[in-house]
């Protein structure tokens, strides 16, 4: 039996398996639908871990497309574990003396053999920097420098590649049946392949860092590591070494003087500026790809999945995060068309009505449950059958990301109401655009006159 | 003529009464939105106007202090398209940099391994 058939089977095999488990807990499904939705959700996801890296990396992409999934299968998984094993470090080092042409003693000094974080597609070390380096952005990088170098496993994309042969005439098969048609798999998995395609490419993640750099230049509590661009190739990507703590070591951040607090507040904003002001956002802030920093500075790192937004765009999402703020369900899925997510005439009052009374179960209490209306509103969305864009739904995900963040830092934050100030100056400053004054003052000026000798 | 007079000083007097009832409007209404709690300006139209009012009126102590210390960065940032342009030149250039780099490193493997 050839490789791919042996593989094809083990795929399927595996499929079926956590199949007949989900439909075995979900009692053939004499469950709530949402009941069910999780199960069937969690059964993937642990096929997905069991299939390896090519799998692990079609969650991620699932865990970023509210457009195209159920909220449940989204939400679930972003608890993908890599449960695969490191590859020995002398595989990783012929791999960089490869793609540098230069024994490795050459390019770093003290470089550990032991990696410091190891993922489905990648492994970081520790070492030194050999010479003085002027950076793209900020100050010189002396020699001796500390260096994270985050290395592409060998093999690990041609693999993934393989397994996408191996899956795509199965999912081309179960596109054929009505019930998967609306997932739009064969599109999925096309996407997922130019997406790893470019994961792979370390050169556009450390180009991505430091355009983040750049928009954040002047801003005094946000940084990401400097790369090291003589030392990084398609395989290889060579950065300062930051030191600092993940956000779920908070407590420890906070006695050596970090305001961890205020950070994780300031966080929500940082993410405001990137979606309204700057318009590229970090897709991927889950916990690892953040830092705080002994001088009380947030580090961005990792920066494989970006989402854009459209300058014409801004507007309408200032508006909508504004409408979220003070819980008016109307004017969010008014401004909500303007990007594309369209209700129809029959269901708006539907679903207007639905989005308040969420709102209501969701922002009442405190701190505010931004990932309960998520959750909630990306499913009446599904409910009604109502078309998300890409961008909107990924811009939820992220905001949900934020506030799971913020919360790991301290669970009484509530980043609707840090987010407050901020919005409300935004819509202000659209508001007074003086095209906006032109277009608007003389209705309003009208209003006035009627309303004064009327 | 002293009737015309009269109108305009009614008319300046009426104008700067406008002028103190709005001042102590706004002066109570940012007294009221310091107390406001965060969150709270969802609360109804006049908690918003209030919590508008504080934020505007702390915005307006930010200019000062920066005014009084010669500094105008706020205004510094808005007006200096060009100077954004340049930076933004000069990040494309550094950048173009990086690029060649990792070029130059690529070509040396390369040519290490004819």
């Amino acid at each position: 039996m050839s490789a791919k058939s042996k593989r094809r089977r083990q795929i399927l095999w595996v499929a079926t398996k956590h199949w007949w488990a989900a439909a075995a807990k979900a009692k053939f499904g004499f469950v709530s639908v949402t009941e069910r939705r999780e199960i069937f959700a969690r059964e993937m996801r642990y096929s997905f871990e069991e299939l390896g890296p090519a799998f692990i990396k079609l969650g991620q992409l699932i865990s970023i497309r509210p457009d195209m999934f159920p909220p449940q299968y989204v939400f679930e998984m972003e608890h993908l574990r890599d449960n695969v094993r490191p590859t020995p470090f002398e595989d990783m080092k012929a791999l960089i003396e490869s793609d540098f042409g230069r024994p490795i003693d050459e390019l770093f000094d003290d470089i550990e053999t032991e990696p410091i974080g190891s993922a489905s597609i990648a492994q970081v070390y520790k070492a030194k920097l050999k010479f003085d380096y002027d950076q793209v952005i900020g100050d010189d990088m002396p020699a001796g420098t500390e260096l994270a170098i985050k290395v592409i496993r060998p093999g690990s994309l041609a693999k993934i590649r393989a397994d996408i042969a191996v899956v795509t005439p199965i999912v081309n098969f179960i596109h054929k049946f009505k019930a998967f048609k609306r997932f739009n798999t064969p599109q999925l998995l096309e996407e997922f392949s130019e997406s790893i395609t470019s994961e792979c490419d370390l050169r556009i993640e450390g180009r991505t860092s430091d355009q983040f750099a750049f928009d954040f230049r002047d801003d005094p509590y946000v940084m990401t590591p400097a790369i090291v661009w003589p030392l990084t190739s398609r395989n290889v990507l060579t950065m300062q070494y930051v030191k600092g703590w993940h956000l779920d070591q908070s407590e420890e951040a906070t006695a050596n003087g970090v305001d961890a607090r205020f950070l994780a507040i300031y966080g929500a904003d940082v993410f405001m500026k990137q979606v309204m002001v700057i318009g590229r956002f970090h897709a991927d802030m889950h916990q690892s790809n953040l830092l705080l920093t002994p001088d009380g500075k947030i580090c961005y790192i990792d920066f494989g999945i970006m989402g854009e937004v459209k300058e014409e765009h801004k507007e309408a999402i200032a508006q909508i995060l504004a409408a979220t703020v003070y819980a008016d369900a109307k004017r969010a899925i008014l401004y909500s068309a303007d990007i594309g997510l369209v209700v129809g005439d029959d269901e708006r009052k539907e679903v207007i009505a639905k989005v308040s009374a969420l709102m209501k179960r969701t922002f009442s209490k405190s701190p505010r449950d931004v990932r309960g209306f998520a959750i909630g509103f990306l499913s009446i969305l599904n409910e009604q059958r109502v078309v998300v864009p890409r961008g909107f739904g990924l811009l939820v995900k992220a905001l949900v990301v934020v506030e799971g963040c913020a919360q790991t830092v301290y669970d009484d934050i509530d980043i609707v109401e840090a987010a407050e100030q901020f919005t409300t100056e935004l819509v202000l400053k659209h508001m007074m655009r003086p095209a906006r004054l032109y277009k608007k003052l003389p209705l309003a000026i009208d209003a006035a006159i009627n309303e004064l000798i009327g | 003529m002293p009737l015309r007079n009269a109108d305009v000083m009614k008319f300046l007097a009426v104008w700067e009464m406008v002028h103190e009832m709005a001042d102590e409007g706004m002066k109570a209404s940012i007294e009221r939105g310091k107390t406001t709690e965060k969150g709270e300006m969802a609360s109804d139209p006049s908690a918003f106007v209030d919590g508008l009012a504080a934020i505007i009126d702390e915005k307006k102590d930010k200019i000062k202090t920066e005014l009084i210390e010669g500094r105008d960065a706020e205004f510094d940032k808005d007006d200096s398209a060009t100077a954004r342009a340049v930076e933004e030149v000069r990040f494309e250039v550094a950048e173009l940099r990086g690029r060649l780099e990792t070029m130059s490193t690529t070509l040396d493997a390369i040519a290490a391994k004819l």
